[in-house]
């Protein structure tokens, strides 16, 4: 159990600086995830956090203690790597044992603490067994297991699961969860995949060019995402320009009745997610859409992804219902209270 | 390649390195062999227990003395060859294709200059017809091999499992006893096996520097094949071979069984 507090973190690579001034609070019991882009510098935050890389400015504090200067395995942080890392010389349980028999703890008591272990992450039975002739997705769980054995204050998971097929990947992410939920051992998730980050953590905090852009819940990023970019990073894809005069938005794409707002006549840019504007053929009589022509579909299974050409631009529309194509004569509808605004750029 | 292809080949390669021997066996157990002669005329263990007994003593010296000179190079060269190796193969820095071409001149450049140049130096430095001067002239052919097989084993080794070891409480000493040594292990055996095998067959240099003072086998080798005597020359010469047979048969267990005729 334990806690971590980064505080102005920056860290240059040469002369080029990767993170400037980071701040960021992983409770006890808490599963944070650190979302970004591929090269966002998400894994050099993990590993100034776990030791193996030195900061050039902040500070960081696990259980209160800054641990700069504190040699990484001295530290009560351990980190899991993108790829399994397991020693090829050694067995299962002595792959998981690896760390303790570091700590020198005697072997009994190694033998007892990797049993409990290899039966939290279901691998009962693989105990003997050479690291090769393990599956991709169980190489991942002793790496797991090997990390979680040794009960650290933070765990710290670097995109441990991006190397597995699909269902595998979604299996992980429930036995994360498990595991997380059973033990409450603080972790630090990091993901470039947002749905990943979305199902597994408390808290998400999404980096884009090295800065925390805005650290919350999962649904509060997803539906109030904090500034354009971050709805982007959300797939978002519809924005609007428009300003606000008397509980009033009035936008390139009509109008709409927001409520009271501050900032009377000051431009503001608003954004709707793809599968909150309703999309119907276009009838003799108007519903009260925008009126407009498809430009392509794309069929994602269980919904369809749809470009409409309006007079005003293009909004993309995400539906479950099936049957449209391009070229025919749609009406679509925005509803207000799914409209996000964002404050003044 | 089907398997019969591979069973051929593998006849083949084995056939072109086990028939140099069969001479020597013939020869070895032979106490008349005369020219046109398919086969010894006479058969006796005379060379054996000659090597056995009367030059027993001899033989068993200049084994003790190849053990003890090719043992040290072998050390010392794999504990130059690791850093070395480790360097050129995880790190980019200025002037590594220097460095490359430095260490293949003691390969290219005739082994008789390189000893005549050292000799000179050697004297001068007190390590003429001296232990340390043969080691000394031995390791500049096996230290170059030594670092080459190192690198390439460094070039395949991916220095993430030590973050990981550190990030799982490995102190930096443990690193390099726990998780390095062990995963270079096979590749660390070919070193040091190569270095072993470079010094245990060098004749001329040890001639050079060691002036005759340190009698390694070869050097006992050449002196009884000048004496003309072939049956006791070719007894001596299979004892000469023997350790770089079972070093064969040693690396042979790591690289794979294949290896042992090239096919893979």
């Amino acid at each position: 159990m334990g806690d971590l507090r980064i505080e102005k973190l920056a860290i240059d690579y040469g002369a080029r600086a990767v993170i400037q001034g980071l701040d960021l609070d992983v409770h006890d019991g808490e599963m944070v995830s650190l979302l970004g882009p591929s090269g966002a510098g998400k894994t050099t935050i993990l590993k100034a956090v776990a030791g193996l890389l030195e900061p050039s400015g902040g500070n960081i504090l696990i259980d209160g203690h800054s641990v700069r200067g504190v040699p990484p395995e001295k530290r009560n942080a351990v980190m899991v790597f993108q790829k399994p890392l397991l020693f090829p010389f050694m067995n299962v349980s002595q792959n998981i044992g690896f760390g303790l028999r570091m700590r020198g703890q005697a072997g009994g008591e190694t033998a007892r603490h990797v049993d409990h272990i290899l039966a939290l992450t279901r691998l009962e039975g693989l105990s003997r067994r050479k690291v090769h002739e393990l599956s991709g997705g169980q190489q991942q769980r002793v790496a797991l297991a090997r990390a979680l054995v040794l009960k650290p204050s933070i765990l710290l998971l670097d995109e441990p699961l991006s190397n597995l097929d699909a269902t595998l990947r979604q299996r992980m992410r429930e036995l994360i969860q498990t595991i997380q939920s059973e033990t409450r051992m603080t972790m630090l998730f990091v993901t470039h995949d947002q749905s990943e980050a979305l199902m597994l953590s408390h808290r998400v905090a999404l980096l884009l060019d090295g800065r925390l852009r805005q650290v919350g819940a999962p649904r509060q990023l997803f539906h109030h995402p904090a500034d354009p970019e971050v709805a982007r990073f959300f797939g978002g894809k519809n924005f609007f320009q428009g300003h606000i005069q008397n509980g009033m938005y009035h936008s390139d794409f009509g109008v709409f009745a927001v409520g009271p707002q501050d900032g009377n006549g000051h431009l503001r840019t608003a954004t709707i997610r793809p599968e909150d504007i309703r999309i119907v053929p276009r009838r003799a009589e108007s519903s009260g859409g925008l009126a407009g022509r498809i430009v392509k579909t794309n069929f994602e299974g269980s919904a369809t992804r749809i470009v409409v050409a309006c007079s005003a631009g293009e909004l993309v529309v995400l539906t479950s219902q099936d049957g449209f194509l391009p070229g025919q004569e749609v009406e679509v509808t925005v509803p207000p209270d799914k409209l996000r605004l964002f404050p003044d750029a | 390649m089907t398997r019969s292809v591979r069973r051929m080949t593998g006849w083949i390669v084995m056939t072109a390195v086990g028939l140099p021997f069969g001479p020597l066996i013939l020869w070895s157990f032979s106490e008349r062999w005369f020219f046109p002669g398919l086969w010894p005329q006479a058969w006796g263990l005379r060379a054996w227990t000659y090597i056995a007994s009367t030059a027993g003593m001899q033989v068993m010296a200049a084994i003790g003395h190849s053990v003890v000179v090719a043992a040290v190079t072998a050390a010392i060269a794999v504990a130059i060859g690791l850093p070395a190796g480790r360097a050129l193969g995880l790190y980019t820095f200025k002037g590594k294709d220097l460095v490359s071409v430095i260490l293949t001149l003691p390969i290219i450049v005739p082994p008789l200059c390189v000893a005549m140049g050292l000799h000179l130096w050697f004297i001068r430095l007190g390590l003429a017809e001296t232990y340390a001067g043969v080691i000394g002239v031995h390791l500049t052919f096996c230290l170059p091999y030594a670092i080459f097989v190192l690198w390439g084993v460094f070039s395949n080794y991916n220095p993430e499992f030590e973050a990981q070891a550190r990030s799982l409480g490995a102190s930096r000493l443990a690193v390099i006893t726990r998780v390095m040594l062990p995963m270079i292990l096979p590749g660390l055996s070919v070193a040091a096996l190569f270095a072993f095998l470079l010094s245990w067959s060098q004749y001329l240099s040890t001639l050079i520097i060691g002036g005759g003072r340190v009698t390694t086998l070869p050097v006992l080798l050449f002196a009884l094949m000048g004496s003309g005597d072939r049956p006791v020359a070719a007894a001596v010469s299979l004892v000469f071979v023997a350790p770089a047979f079972v070093a064969l048969l040693f690396s042979a267990r790591y690289v794979g069984t294949r290896s042992l005729t090239g096919v893979h």
